[in-house]
């Protein structure tokens, strides 16, 4: 019981991780219609970005978190111009010159802070004891920010004014357009939102895995996986799915111990193909 | 001679000169391949080996992604599957060369079942899970113990090859030249016969290849099988020239890598994708002690050409040399005062010659009394949309049937059901007594329909000629394994094609736009290579959706005489048409729908001018503000 | 050049001009040089068959699509060089073909949307407005647009088009898909919006319609205009029938 708790909550955990990153990641799909697949190394950049302000400049976690969270969105906004003329390619290139990108992105983040790698302790450390089980404080630190997260961005979504011109724009651009909404203002906007959630998520990670410029690809593709079993293009969708797969991912880890990935992504592959719009179904975005 | 006919004939001598021209690239090219190892040292010899065991990696990926379109991110675990395949077999005593078979078969069936979720996923899902495949594969091979785990297998023997020293990086050079050439001999061969063009067909428009008899989910194995035995082959080169096989060289940074080299090369040509990953390895390696930087150039160069070239390096040059000549006309006919005609000169088809023969077409003389196609009841409801709300439809063999109604009425559904692309919500359709109803597209095109579409659906990147192959294949997909065990088959059987193919050509009079891309064609040409595709299928039944649309008077005077010519051959035509008086002319019979529903059925002239049809297309007449519409008198 | 904010018609010579229209679309020219005029607080329809350049008439002029033309102007204001979301600013109410309503959005977050280049807080007049004409909508201000039947979707549709209270109201095909009843509840939306002094540009496949809403008609044929005249003469023409039924 011990163990199966520990290991459930380790992987909601991870899901919180997840889904963040898948919900950025479909964020960007909705309202731009672009599948951005150096996502995952956005998220990386925030956690290194995270990780120097934590350790280097001594500022509590809380703050690095937040100061990460905004340099990201910023360097999101400047990512979102070069990438802005790929939403006119189809899917297919769109996901090799984004795949591209994230290359690029890792190479500059190895130049910037080397590749080896840093190790980053977590903020609170001692365990708890809920009902005689031992369970990691920080996860349970993920879990809640995670959902406060999740939180924020619906509110933002369904009760701003610029939250309701993205969900426009993600529905009918040329609706959007006619009531004059800016719609690569609102694009920026949301790409920028999609950022600093990529960032949270990497900041969050980074005690639970070791950061390094490759962590952006493990991430990004667990992302990506979350947001695709959850329903490809469903905000919501993206959450379940990415508690889902953490939660898959954690028991693998438990019961296969090294051999996880490869369990885990049959697994996916064999739930996409039985159920390829996923568990809440899949939100296309009309790119007339 | 008419202007289009000049611009036709300066067509055909371009395309002869850019053979030619080709034809001696790839020579010079073959020759300073042979040459090269005598002007480096060891050291780049050996990375010259590793360039060309990429180019063949990239050259599956051409297979799979550049001719049939399948995302295809898991290239690099079939690299793993054959060199870890003959690196286990060969430290357990097998010898090197039914090592190196059995691995190349393993290759293929781990292609085979990474295909199974292309059956059910395409583009970005394809591309997530192949991606997923490809990591759970490294991280299989990290930990079992059969393939070494994290330390891999080394010290494995050199290959014997009829008593070459293969341990030479310099000899091996060779054979792996030997081997490239091979490789790309049968891959241009698969690309340019049938298989080939099944394929890109597939990949332009797998809707309209099914609808002419594309067997799409085994084309798409097909695809993935390819690509795997391109990748088995480069690994069994790589594990013979390295000798050292560790989780580390196929890793996803590999498969990105190979990726790119793909891309920056030309995704849609065998050279290009083979010169890019080689041009990658070289840069690469120039590049060894700037990691990093060689990271940041290749990752941008691939951004930089999916925006700017997606077609990759070997397209630039075209491309350059098209621009080129089109500011030095603009230049030219500014100058002469030609007039600036808002649309650039298309080539066209030649007038259409009516035929008025029997063309031997299908086996069903004009008077067979049996019905072409009976539909029953049939619905069609899409999420809170009734689209077709229980129509019934009865065409006797040899008619020419019309399909009329406002915009919204349900007409193209209609044919979506009946050529296999929609199920329907309830009722039946048969074709010539076969139950259609639960079919798919291209089981239907085997059984005689064919179509062509609202939105002109060509495969935009073959040719005229290639269309029109396309749907004259009437093979099954499991024809294929001629490829491998019987090519001259392949061969002759496609001579045969090009003569049937040449002949149709000639009978539609496309024959001077044969070796055209369709795009550059006016777009009542594209129609009528539309409906000769169609009509390549021999078919019993031709369903045509706004046959009309965009042409002009003289265009639609020869669809007309083509419609006629089709019905005289003995095929059932089924038509959607907006425009009454073609519909007049042309039909034997009427079918009006509006708002799903069938209101009128009768011969046209009664139709046109009956009430209800009137108030469908021009507003109800319920409301009695203002005069009713006066009595018609012709 | 007059002031593009005055809202008052009588001083506007001409509310919008149109002349030497072009649009290509799709690889064809759907529309060959057309030119037309709506005057200040004019109900004007362009009517025609199928693919006769009718929306893409209206998309041209909003800038959804490229256009050339010689004069594109509204109250004397040169839209051609406006980027198509600057038109609802200029005071174009756009209703589209198709309704296009937000269908994840709930009703009134519809409206409001429609509204979005005002600040919201003062749109609670507007919004009572528009529940007042139309009260079903104000029934339904909770539900998701996407729940909604065609009919109300279509009155959501003009009803979000008001809100940014328009000079302006260009509407395509409003009727299309829906049932007589529904048609005629258009048909007196429209008239009492007219009645108001709101300027009205209405394209329609539906002649009986437009014969009912508009005082001035054009038909359309092949992107070009063929047949104007008052709705009144128009509605007794047997050349009307020839032209819709290609005949």
């Amino acid at each position: 019981m011990q163990l199966f708790m520990q290991t459930l909550v380790g992987g909601i955990g991870f899901g919180a991780v997840y889904a963040l990153v898948g919900m950025g990641f479909t964020i960007v799909y909705r309202t731009m219609g672009l599948v951005n697949f150096a996502h995952g190394q956005i998220a990386m950049i925030g956690a290194f970005l995270s990780a120097t302000f934590f350790l280097d400049t001594k500022l509590p976690f809380a703050v690095a978190a937040i100061m990460s969270m905004a340099a990201t969105a910023v360097v999101g906004l400047v990512i979102e111009g070069i990438l802005r003329p790929l939403e006119a390619r189809d899917f297919d290139l769109m996901l090799i010159g984004t795949l591209g990108f994230g290359v690029v992105l890792e190479a500059v983040a190895t130049r910037i802070w080397g590749a080896t790698g840093r190790a980053v302790p977590a903020p609170v450390d001692r365990p708890l004891q809920v009902f005689g089980i031992i369970i990691r404080t920080y996860d349970l630190v993920v879990i809640g920010v995670g959902a406060v997260a999740a939180v924020a961005v619906w509110v933002l979504l369904n009760r701003t004014k610029a939250g309701a011109a993205m969900q426009a724009v993600a529905m009918d651009r040329d609706a959007a357009t006619s009531v004059g909404i800016r719609v690569g203002r609102s694009n920026a906007m949301a790409f920028a939102l999609g950022a600093g959630l990529a960032a949270l998520a990497g900041t969050l990670a980074a005690p639970l895995l070791y950061v390094t410029p490759s962590l952006g690809s493990s991430l990004g593709i667990k992302g990506f996986c979350a947001a695709i079993l959850g329903g490809f293009g469903n905000i919501n969708g993206a959450v379940i799915g990415g508690l889902a797969f953490g939660i898959l991912d954690g028991f693998a880890a438990g019961h296969f111990q090294q051999y996880s990935d490869t369990v885990t992504f049959l697994v996916f592959a064999i739930a996409i193909m039985v159920r390829p719009t996923g568990i809440l179904g899949e939100l296309t975005v009309n790119r007339a | 001679m008419t202007r289009k006919a000049a611009v036709t004939r300066k067509a055909a001598v371009t395309r002869k000169a850019a053979v030619t021209r080709k034809a001696a690239g790839l020579v010079l090219i073959a020759v300073l391949a042979c040459l090269l190892p005598h002007q480096l040292n060891v050291y780049w010899v050996h990375v010259a080996d590793v360039a060309v065991i990429y180019g063949i990696l990239a050259l599956g990926l051409a297979l799979t992604m550049g001719a049939a379109g399948q995302v295809n991110l898991a290239q690099v675990a079939f690299f793993g599957v054959g060199a870890y395949g003959s690196a286990i077999l060969t430290t357990h005593g097998w010898p090197f060369w039914v090592a190196a078979l059995v691995a190349l078969v393993a290759a293929g069936l781990v292609g085979l079942l990474v295909s199974i979720p292309a059956l059910r996923v395409q583009s970005h899902y394809l591309g997530i899970v192949t991606l997923g495949l490809s990591l759970a594969f490294t991280n299989l091979v990290t930990n079992t113990a059969l393939t070494g785990q994290a330390d891999g297998l080394n010290s494995l023997v050199v290959p014997p090859l009829f008593g070459l020293n293969l341990s030479s990086d310099y000899v091996y050079y060779y054979v792996e030249l030997a081997a490239l050439a091979l490789c790309l001999a049968w891959a241009a061969f698969v690309v340019h016969t049938r298989l080939g063009r099944r394929l890109r067909a597939m990949r332009d428009d797998p809707l309209a290849a099914a609808s002419i008899g594309a067997e799409i989910p085994y084309l798409r194995i097909t695809a993935f099988v390819l690509g795997a035995a391109f990748g088995g082959i480069a690994g069994i080169l790589y594990a013979g020239l390295i000798r050292y096989v560790s989780p580390a060289s196929f890793s996803l940074s590999s498969m990105f890598f190979v990726l790119a080299g793909f891309i920056i090369g030309g995704r849609f040509s065998l050279l290009g994708a083979v010169g890019g990953a080689v041009f990658l390895v070289l840069l690469r390696e120039e590049l060894s002690n700037y990691e990093a930087y060689a990271q940041i150039l290749y990752g941008g160069l691939v951004v930089v050409i999916v925006v700017f070239a997606p077609t990759g390096l070997v397209g630039i040059v075209p491309s350059i040399t098209k621009a080129i000549k089109r500011r030095t006309k603009a230049v030219r006919d500014s100058r002469s005062g030609a007039s600036d005609e808002v649309q650039q000169t298309r080539l066209g088809a030649a007038p259409y010659q009516a035929v008025r023969l029997t063309n031997g077409g299908s086996s069903t003389g004009v008077a067979d009394s049996s019905a072409a196609l009976v539909v029953e009841h049939l619905t069609k409801r899409f999420r809170g949309l009734t689209a077709l709300e229980d129509v019934d439809l009865l065409v006797p063999a040899g008619q020419i049937r019309g399909i009329v109604g406002p915009n919204g009425s349900g007409k193209t559904t209609l044919f979506n059901i009946i050529s296999g692309i929609y199920t329907p919500t309830d009722g039946t359709t048969e074709v010539f007594g076969f139950r259609a109803s639960r079919a798919t597209s291209y089981r239907l095109a085997r059984h005689g329909v064919a179509r062509t579409f609202q939105n002109l659906r060509l495969f935009g990147r073959l040719t005229v000629r290639d269309n029109v192959l396309v749907a004259l294949d009437q093979s099954r997909t499991v024809w294929a394994w001629r490829y491998f065990l019987w090519p001259f088959g392949v061969l002759h059987a496609d001579a045969t094609m090009r003569q049937d193919a040449d002949e149709l050509l000639s009978m539609y009079g496309l024959s001077d736009v044969a070796d055209s891309l369709p795009g550059v064609l006016s777009y009542g040409s594209q129609r009528r290579v539309e409906i000769a595709r169609a009509m390549a299928r021999r078919p019993r039944i031709l369903l045509l959706d706004e046959p009309a649309a965009g042409l002009n008077g003289q265009e639609m005077h020869q669809l007309a005489e083509i419609v006629r010519d089709v019905r005289a051959s003995g095929v059932t035509v089924v038509l959607i048409e907006h425009n009454m008086g073609l519909v007049m002319s042309l039909c034997d019979q009427v079918t009006v729908l509006a708002n799903g529903r069938v209101i009128a059925d009768s011969t046209p002239e009664v139709v046109a001018y009956d009430e209800a049809v009137i108030a469908a297309y021009l507003g109800d007449s319920s409301d009695d503000n203002g005069s009713r519409p006066a009595q018609v008198n012709t | 050049m007059t002031d593009g904010d005055t809202r008052l018609p009588g001083l506007d010579p001409a509310a919008l001009v149109v002349e030497d229209l072009t649009v290509h679309y799709g690889g064809v020219q759907a529309v060959r040089g057309i030119s037309f005029v709506v005057g200040a607080g004019e109900s004007v329809g362009i009517i025609g068959a199928n693919g006769a350049g009718k929306t893409s008439t209206l998309r041209g002029i909003l800038g959804l699509i490229p256009r050339r033309a010689q004069t594109l102007s509204l109250g004397g204001e040169d839209l051609r060089r406006l980027a198509a979301s600057q038109m609802v600013r200029r005071g174009i109410g756009y209703v589209p073909e198709g309704r296009h309503i937000f269908p994840g959005l709930p009703v009134e977050k519809n409206l409001l949307l429609g509204a979005y280049t005002r600040r919201w807080r003062g749109c609670a007049d507007q919004l009572a407005e528009v529940y007042e004409l139309f009260p079903v909508l104000k029934e339904m201000r909770t539900r998701l647009a996407g729940a909604l039947s065609g009919g109300q979707q279509q009155m959501l549709a003009i009803g979000r088009a008001l809100m940014a209270q328009p000079r302006l109201l260009v509407l395509d095909e409003p009727s299309m898909g829906l049932s007589p009843l529904l048609v005629n509840d258009i048909v007196s939306v429209l008239q009492r919006l007219h009645e108001t002094g709101l300027s009205i540009l209405l394209v329609e496949q539906n002649a009986k319609l437009t014969f009912a809403t508009t005082t001035r008609c054009f038909v359309m044929d092949q992107g070009q205009i063929v047949k104007t005249g008052l709705a009144t003469q128009l509605r007794d023409d047997p050349e009307v029938r020839r032209i819709y039924l290609g005949l």
